[in-house]
């Protein structure tokens, strides 16, 4: 009789542990109530500007680029409409890959995808145009009335502008137009950048100067002036980064300085290149210590070519224009005057004196106008003048340098997904401080990185290794 | 002696509340001393006393082998991260750990004995693609111990016990591994596989038995170190980052803590015993977990903070002997987790754990006799909340819900020469 009983409660015993319940309930999150933007109005939110406002990185705009460009984010952080011209990954073709981390290798993408929002009846919220100058926000209504178009001695059409306007169809006119038809509530605007840029890039070439001021003001006061003339928007603007500190202009230079291959000590004159607007032989020369400081900046453009210093070649100029008057191949290159490093991959110091003359009067400038109008500013310039030595947001450490330091995509130019939101951030503290409001602060952390992998293709063994401390968290 | 008992456990209790057990120690040695809750110590009456306290090995007689099986069936979840609540569901992996212990009692004075014996195993797998993948895929741990002991029991009340253990083992850890965070996402899966063939430990065991039916039992084991060598292999990885990501050959050390067990078994009446026992784990030797990849100038080194605390058991059994040829076993146990919530990790869920257990003890033979067992193990649902576990870097913690549960089903099979 007790043993039955005993099995009894045994199996009873097995039904109540098996059969409990397992699993307590939790709480399901719940969405976060609307953020007060205190005395701005997001209901209709536009962003007028160029390539970093499109969201355009790594040499093109592609959809998982565009969705973090930091007109988006904020959008999403007040939860409001924001219609982007999407282009499906991996852009509109030409998008930069990394084909190998170490060593570092790029790569370009030849495929391309395609628009996936040309059909939206009206402007788009995101009016940002790739290689849009403060010219075209007010005159260029498309690709053949832009200012590389209308403007250059060689007329290119840009046709980003009918991807982005799309004229033909909606007839509504230039960014500026397009975004004051929206009646809109709330604008951003940052233009400016691609009116010092063009000619940074260039090595001071082409154009052969930065906008002049005198023509930033009176486009720059007149796209204000429109503005605040046209609309009761709350505006903030932001002014334009130092060129000079992107990694286009920070990274081969200063490799070339501390490469150990090159004799610096018995090269009498160093690193010769063309200076100012010289096509044949160079008068330019920089030290070791000229390059390792920026005195003289070296293109990222320059990248492929620098492996060649030393060398009798003359396949960098074949490669670029032909062989000008003047050269001699038979010299070694970028180490003698007749050979010298081409003027369109260096930035002298003249050059480089008036790139950042031309954005300081620009910024006094748009600081003027910001005070004129009411308008907030963000001053981006000395946001990222604050990330040269490096600095950590949100647990990850930012600077400057070109892939690694996380703030720029691979073109060395343009700002990555984490860049555009420090700098949604920017924008974020002005509207909050200015106008009352309590915008939550994106977490940086959060927004993935936005440099791809030339493909994801499966391993196989053998290669050569090298250390990373990114891999501190491999195990349990 | 009940309200003896009682205190027992409770100062017990009061002792070690800033103490921690658990971990992947496998304490299922024996289908009647998993029946009454892992209490043997004490009581250490069958060959497989070998491990739990040799010094009870003169209490048989003659040569006695001891064959021992169990399947282990865990079951465990996390719901997370945090505020989210999905579920998801770790694989369920079956384990069945082996034992194999022989005695020979030579006289009333003096019995030898060998075991072959699992102490540490288990492991985990979650799906490729589950939000920890950095944290943890696949885990397993096999750990092996051959010991031979020695009993020598002076004066009749007094019996002793000392054995070495030679111990080998595996362990294979298959992980992903975030790339860094200015790519888009990428990762790359890693395969991780090393094994000790030779690492050493002792045990000593006492029991006393002051008078007819009463008796107190001791044993220690110590901890053994492993180094552990292998290789890392990729298993996936994008090609651009090939260069990239460390593998070749590995070397980690891992430490299994040791263990000291007390308890005492008393003869209630003719037919009923009970035994209780405290065991407290000495987890605290492990303090991370670090996987040194040597093929490199310098080393590089993956390593990750465990943090273990010292630990106990507590446990309670009990037997009824309802005839000559058949038994009643039944036990309970309460093990604390010698982890700290912030190093929680999915890749051995660590909560507090109760055991539930009974069996049965047949003599079918003169010569043969055979245990079966069932034990539940139910873990405590853990919430964490200050997880320092990084799942998504640079600093995204892994916080959310664990739950674990066991089944465990035992066979012995005893043969008297």
């Amino acid at each position: 009789m007790l043993k039955n009983i005993k099995i009894l409660l045994g199996i009873i015993l097995i039904l109540i542990v098996v059969g409990c319940d397992d699993y307590s309930e939790l709480d399901s999150p719940t969405t976060p109530a609307p953020p007060s933007t205190g005395t701005a109005n997001f209901t209709r939110f536009v962003s007028i500007g160029n390539s970093i406002t499109a969201g355009y990185q790594s040499g093109t705009i592609y959809k998982s680029g565009q969705m973090y460009s930091y007109g988006n984010l904020i959008a999403q952080q007040v939860q409001t409409n924001y219609q982007i011209p999407y282009v499906s990954d991996p852009g509109l073709g030409g998008r930069l890959e990394i084909a190998s981390i170490t060593p570092f290798e790029l790569y370009t993408n030849p495929s391309a995808g395609s628009p996936l929002n040309l059909t939206y009846p009206g402007p788009y919220n995101n009016l940002g145009v790739p290689g849009a100058l403060t010219y075209d926000v007010l005159y260029a209504t498309s690709s053949t009335t832009c200012a590389s178009y209308v403007l250059s001695t060689t007329p290119t059409p840009n046709p980003y502008f009918d991807l982005i306007l799309r004229n033909s169809a909606l007839n509504i006119g230039t960014q500026l137009q397009q975004a004051l038809i929206q009646n809109p509530t709330f604008i951003t605007l940052w233009i400016g950048n691609n009116d010092v840029l063009g000619y940074a890039t260039s090595g001071g070439t082409s154009p052969s100067s930065p906008t002049p001021t005198t023509s930033f003001q009176q486009l720059y006061g007149g796209i204000c002036q429109t503005i605040a003339g046209n609309s009761t928007a709350k505006v903030v603007v932001a002014n334009i980064p130092n060129v000079t500190v992107a990694p286009f202009f920070t990274t081969v230079g200063y490799q070339i300085a501390n490469n150990p291959s090159i004799p610096w000590s018995s090269l009498p004159l160093g690193f010769v290149y063309q200076k100012g607007n010289e096509t044949g032989v160079g008068s330019g020369s920089a030290t070791k210590e000229n390059l390792a400081n920026f005195n003289v900046l070296v293109t990222l453009k320059a990248s492929s070519y620098a492996p060649l210093l030393g060398q009798p070649t003359g396949i960098v100029y074949r490669g670029l224009s032909g062989l000008p008057a003047g050269i001699d191949t038979t010299q070694p290159f970028g180490f003698h005057p007749q050979n010298p490093f081409p003027n369109s991959l260096v930035l002298d110091p003249v050059e480089i004196t008036i790139a950042n003359t031309a954005v300081s009067e620009f910024n006094s400038f748009i600081s003027t106008m910001a005070n004129q109008y009411g308008f907030g500013l963000v001053n981006i310039n000395t946001v990222f003048n604050s990330f040269v030595p490096g600095k950590v947001v949100d647990g990850i450490v930012f600077s400057t340098a070109f892939v690694s330091g996380g703030l720029f995509s691979l073109d060395g130019v343009h700002p990555s997904n984490q860049a555009h939101a420090i700098v949604a951030n920017e924008f974020i503290n002005v509207i909050n401080t200015k106008w009352n409001a309590s915008i939550p602060i994106i977490d940086v952390a959060t927004i993935p990185g936005s440099l791809y992998l030339k493909k994801t293709v499966t391993y196989k063994q053998g290669y050569p290794v090298i250390p990373k401390e990114a891999f501190d968290h491999l195990l349990f | 002696m009940k309200s003896l008992l009682f205190l027992i456990i409770v100062s017990a209790l009061l002792i070690s509340s800033n103490i921690y057990a658990g971990g992947f120690q496998l304490n299922i040695r024996g289908a009647k001393a998993v029946a009454m809750g892992g209490a043997f110590t004490a009581v250490a009456n069958d060959p497989s006393a070998v491990y739990w306290n040799a010094a009870g090995l003169t209490q048989l007689k003659g040569t006695n082998i001891m064959f021992s099986t169990h399947l282990i069936a865990p079951q465990s979840s996390f719901r997370g991260v945090a505020p989210n609540i999905d579920r998801y569901r770790a694989e369920n992996r079956i384990f069945f750990p082996t034992h194999l212990f022989i005695s020979h009692t030579f006289n009333e004075k003096m019995a030898v004995g060998i075991g072959f014996t699992q102490p540490f195993g288990l492991g985990s797998t979650w799906d490729d693609n589950w939000p920890g993948r950095y944290l943890s895929v696949e885990t397993t741990l096999r750990l092996y111990s051959l010991f031979p002991v020695f009993n020598y029991k002076p004066i009749d009340e007094i019996s002793l016990s000392a054995g070495v253990t030679y111990n080998f083992g595996n362990v294979l850890i298959k992980s992903k591994s975030q790339l860094p965070t200015y790519l888009a996402g990428y990762e790359a899966f890693l395969n991780l596989e090393g094994d000790d063939m030779f690492a050493y430990g002792f045990n000593g065991g006492l029991l006393i038995k002051p008078f007819k039916g009463f008796s107190i039992g001791v044993a220690y084991h110590s901890e053994v170190n492993y180094k552990f060598e292998g290789t890392a292999t990729i298993i996936e990885a994008p090609e651009a980052a090939l260069g990239s990501v460390p593998n070749g050959n590995i070397e980690a050390e891992i430490t299994t803590p040791q263990n000291i067990a007390a308890g005492i078994s008393v003869d209630v009446s003719e037919k009923i015993k009970l035994s209780t026992e405290f065991q407290y784990v000495g987890w605290s030797v492990y303090e991370k977990l670090e996987v040194v990849f040597i093929d490199y100038n310098p080393v590089v080194v993956s390593s990750n903070l465990r943090n273990y605390d010292d630990s106990y058991i507590l446990r309670l059994g009990g037997s009824y002997k309802a005839n000559d040829q058949l038994t009643f076993l039944a036990g309970v146990y309460y093990d604390k987790s010698p982890v700290e919530s912030k190093y929680e990790t999915p890749s051995i869920i660590e909560t507090n754990r109760l055991g539930l257990s009974f069996g049965i003890d047949a003599q079918l033979f003169e010569k043969v006799s055979i245990q079966g067992s069932y034990l539940f193990i139910r873990g405590e649902q853990l919430t964490v909340n200050d997880s320092e576990q990084i799942y998504i870097l640079p600093n995204k913690t892994f916080n959310g819900t664990y739950n674990a549960s066991a089944n465990i089903f035992s066979l012995s099979l005893n043969y008297h020469l």
